[in-house]
């Protein structure tokens, strides 16, 4: 293929992607406070509310603080948007392949997943407001702690496939959808991939900032923290980064721990049924979404009403002292697994 | 290390901020998390209800006035505002108007502790536990609609009693009501007291000791969360509690330790809810027969209050605490001569500096809203600069001065 | 940590919010009110209100006699005096009468309780939202 024809493709594969996660991330978002409201015995808004909030924010005018540096300020949602559309391109999609596979792989994942979250500390700070300078510290404090127990889980796993798969690219999405980690573990494993599971979803809430790790905006305290001087557009770019958050989390959840396909196993069930490449590929995309749904169903909408916010200290201490503690009795799990030792 | 002043910055958290219902203002010295000075700024909502009660009602408005100082507590203020022009004007309430209004006070207690266990869970991000103490409170504001004809202001007193008698199928109304909290008291409790992270939140957090609240005049559920045993029905008896007897609720008797925090609070007005169940239950079991207003015929109630000479001091245990109304009539005029209003909130807000000293700010609008602040009642002045229409500060020997001088004129009506 | 289980179950509850006057907010109120006038919407109904409810006043003019007492004992000020010609055999009389202005009524009943010959009662009406508070029907004649 010539250089020409491989831009384009990745040009129009990242606006399918981006398009897709938006859409699909708002629609995420309606269920989410559907469902959250239901919990708390109310209605709720109508799905399509997110979108209507969008398009709203849209029209609006976007206010700039007097004592904000308009470039830094104006840049960063469009910043964190960007970045998080790009980790897309590394994310295998249900049956569609990472787009970019070949150019990156967990590692690159894992660096522009922060790249969100610093693009809102220095939006906050830029932003001039004590509240917004609070919630960016905070926000700063919380980035710092959640990443410890993420890369705690994907070195583990990469470590296990250096042993068990030393042909595979250890730090590649390609090899978790190839060989499941819950095909190469045994019962110790198992319940070390179950406790990194949770782990991992606990660190995803933190990363989505909801209650209750939602400290950096914490409505009550801070007033939304580094959002409360943002408006209009540049909120909505806000607004958009979050719903595109709520795919892109759960993907890499799908892509380290349930990298299934249905169509496989309904051709396997079923062998009467058309299944044609098309067909297979719809129905993998739909089951991907699913997972994609279940998975903010448990991280983000059932935290979000279950408990009550943390003070950023409790926050940092249970990701810090808690969930390390688990983790480190997980990777052991798994350690002792892959080496044969149980 | 000392810390250089460029490190403490300061936060104004109000006068309009989400974690505040009312407008008040908080100045907060912060060094990172940490709070190491607060200034309160009151007076943002003034509304010049004493000044409408000296010069533009008669007694009779005025209960409707009081009514409207506070929206939640809108019982308590005409009660208290009733006890004392009957006290100044000599009437004699009805025993079955008596019990009647503790009922209706009660009740307003049960809805009054619920509203705020919600806006208390909404101040820490817990929005389901506010949804649901908010949906459990239609029932008891069903029943007093169907008691008193009204959800919110509920205008039942009068001056010598009551408006609205309890006939067979309202003490049906409000049984049903209690029955309904008798059965889910443990839901609530369960949902606030027995979650990990509302413990996480309020235990050992805006700490009030018992000096402190005894120094700064704490009233209400704060001065009882630091175990300081003052409630108005237990020490100065009105309406039927006498009969009845009230015991303040303290938080060990639920905890086993006073620790004064937010926690406690959250216990003393959970125990509260219960009690005033039960104080329902008495009075309605143990209600008279007989009239239920002093003076039937309104006309004849005006003229005798126009006639009326005199001072009274009305005192009531609000949900929020002790509210005090001090009304003086004098003969042949239709307003009151005087009216004073010291409510709750007034007593309540001081302790706010030594609860959220050293605090987190992460813990002041739990603090703020544990004490139940209510600014409509607060705030009853505003100085204003009448020549440059500016807010100023007025200075201690000034105001010493101004009082001198309202005290010699007030001696001059005497 | 109660709230854990709780929120599942409340999941599958019907809402407690009642859904007067529809599920959602429609696009336009005006729009809506034309529509449920057409029968081509319905409202969802309010809570009932209970036996002696305090909406909006109703007063019958011809047996007032003009003492003017709701006028003394109105807490808002609601209630002014208004002077009505009324045929008295051949001539014409001027009788005063009351105006009630329902925008301003804070629905205490002081009146209906002062009123020594039962011309004002309450209703059991309570939809009054209006965007003009002197429009006919928040006016009482």
């Amino acid at each position: 293929m010539c250089e020409l024809c491989t831009l384009l493709a990745g040009i129009i594969g990242t606006l399918v992607l981006g398009i897709f996660a938006i859409a699909f991330g708002l629609s995420v978002k309606g269920i989410d406070r559907k469902l959250s409201a239901r919990m708390q015995w109310r209605i709720g808004p109508p799905l399509r509310q997110p979108f209507r909030d969008v398009r709203k924010l849209l029209l609006k005018q976007s206010v700039l603080p007097k004592n904000a540096v308009p470039w830094i300020y104006n840049s960063a949602p469009v910043i964190s948007l960007a970045a998080l559309i790009s980790v897309l391109l590394f994310l295998p999609i249900g049956p569609v392949p990472a787009l970019l596979g070949a150019s990156g792989d967990i590692i690159v994942v894992l660096y522009l997943l922060i790249i969100p979250g610093i693009a809102m500390i220095v939006g906050g700070f830029s932003s001039g407001s004590p509240f917004a300078s609070i919630g960016a510290q905070r926000e700063m404090v919380l980035l710092i702690s959640y990443e410890l127990p993420l890369s705690m889980i994907v070195f583990t796993f990469a470590w296990m496939y250096s042993i068990v798969a030393p042909s595979l690219p250890a730090l590649s999405f390609e090899t978790f959808g190839t060989v499941p980690i819950w095909s190469v573990l045994g019962p110790a494993g198992f319940i070390g991939a179950t406790i990194f599971l949770v782990v991992l979803l606990i660190v995803t809430t933190g990363e989505m900032a909801k209650v209750p790790f939602d400290i950096p905006e914490a409505e009550t305290e801070i007033a939304e923290g580094i959002f409360a001087e943002y408006s209009g557009r540049n909120y909505a770019l806000f607004y958009l980064a979050d719903a595109v958050k709520m795919v892109v989390l759960p993907a890499i959840i799908i892509a380290i721990f349930f990298p299934y396909n249905l169509s496989p196993l309904l051709s396997e069930y079923f062998p009467n049924l058309p299944m044609s490449d098309w067909v297979a590929y719809g129905v993998d995309i739909l089951f991907f979404m699913l997972k994609v749904l279940l998975i903010d169903i448990v991280a983000v909408t059932f935290m979000r009403t279950a408990f009550a916010r943390m003070k950023i200290d409790q926050a940092v201490r249970l990701y810090w002292f808690h969930l390390f503690t688990a983790g480190i009795i997980a990777m052991l799990l798994v350690a002792a697994d892959v080496m044969g030792v149980l | 290390m000392e810390m250089s002043d460029e490190a403490l910055y300061t936060i104004p958290v109000g006068p309009v901020h989400p974690a505040l219902k009312e407008p008040i203002e908080l100045d907060l010295r912060v060094e990172g998390e940490r709070i190491v000075g607060v200034d309160v700024k009151c007076s943002q909502a003034h509304r010049g209800i004493e000044w409408l009660g000296m010069n533009r009602n008669n007694s009779i408005q005025n209960i409707y006035l009081a009514e409207r100082v506070c929206g939640i507590c809108n019982v308590c203020h005409p009660y208290c505002m009733v006890l004392a022009v009957e006290e100044a004007a000599g009437i004699e309430v009805p025993e079955r108007a008596d019990y009647i209004r503790t009922i209706v006070a009660e009740m307003e207690r049960i809805h009054s502790h619920l509203l705020w266990a919600g806006v208390a869970a909404h101040e820490i991000g817990f929005d389901t536990v506010f949804h649901y103490t908010w949906a459990l409170r239609e029932e008891i504001m069903d029943a007093i609609e169907y008691v008193t004809g009204n959800r919110v202001t509920k205008g039942i007193m009068m001056i010598g009693g009551v408006r609205r008698d309890i006939t067979k199928e309202r003490e049906e109304r409000i049984r049903k009501a209690l029955r309904y909290y008798e059965e889910k008291f443990e839901k609530i409790e369960d949902l606030v007291l027995h979650d990990k992270t509302i413990r996480m939140r309020t235990r050992n957090v805006g700490i009030l000791t018992r000096e402190d609240a005894l120094k700064l005049c704490a009233v209400g559920p704060v001065a009882r969360a630091s175990g300081v045993p003052k409630d108005v029905r237990q020490d100065y008896p009105y309406g039927a509690y006498a009969d009845i007897g009230v015991r303040a609720i303290l938080p060990d008797q639920y905890t086993g330790e006073i620790i004064g925090d937010v926690y406690d609070r959250i216990v003393v007005r959970l125990l509260e809810v219960k009690q005033s169940i039960q104080i329902i239950h008495d009075a309605l079991d143990n209600i008279p027969q007989g009239d239920i207003v002093a003076e039937k015929n309104l006309v004849k109630l005006l003229s005798m209050l126009k006639r009326a000479e005199g001072e009274g001091i009305g005192r009531v245990e609000a949900p929020r605490g002790e509210d005090i109304h001090y009304v003086r009539l004098r003969q042949g005029e239709e307003p009151f001569l005087s009216w004073k209003i010291r409510a709750p909130t007034y007593n309540n807000v001081l302790p706010w500096i030594p609860m959220l000293l050293g605090a987190e700010i992460a813990d002041v609008p739990i603090v703020a809203a544990s004490t139940d602040p209510c600014m409509s009642c607060l705030n009853r002045v505003t100085v204003v600069d009448e020549s440059s229409r500016k807010e100023f500060t007025l200075t201690k020997e000034r105001m010493h001065e101004m009082s001198v001088r309202k005290t010699r004129r007030m001696m001059r009506h005497v | 940590m109660p709230a854990i289980t709780e929120v599942w179950k409340v999941l599958f509850k019907r809402p407690f919010t009642n859904r007067f006057p529809a599920k959602y907010a429609p696009r336009s109120v005006h729009g809506f009110v034309r529509r449920v006038q057409a029968g081509k919407a319905k409202i969802a109904p309010p809570v009932p209100t209970p036996p002696n409810f305090r909406g909006k006043i109703n007063y019958e003019v011809d047996k007032c006699i003009g003492c003017g007492l709701c006028i003394r004992v109105c807490p808002t000020k609601a209630i002014v005096w208004r002077t009505v010609e009324v045929e008295q055999g051949e001539k014409k009389v001027a009788k005063k009468k009351v105006k009630i202005f329902v925008s301003r009524c804070c629905f205490c009943s002081q009146c209906v309780d002062i009123c020594p010959k039962d011309c004002l009662s309450m209703s059991d009406e309570f939809l009054l939202a209006n965007e003009d508070k002197l429009a006919n029907e928040l006016i009482v004649l």
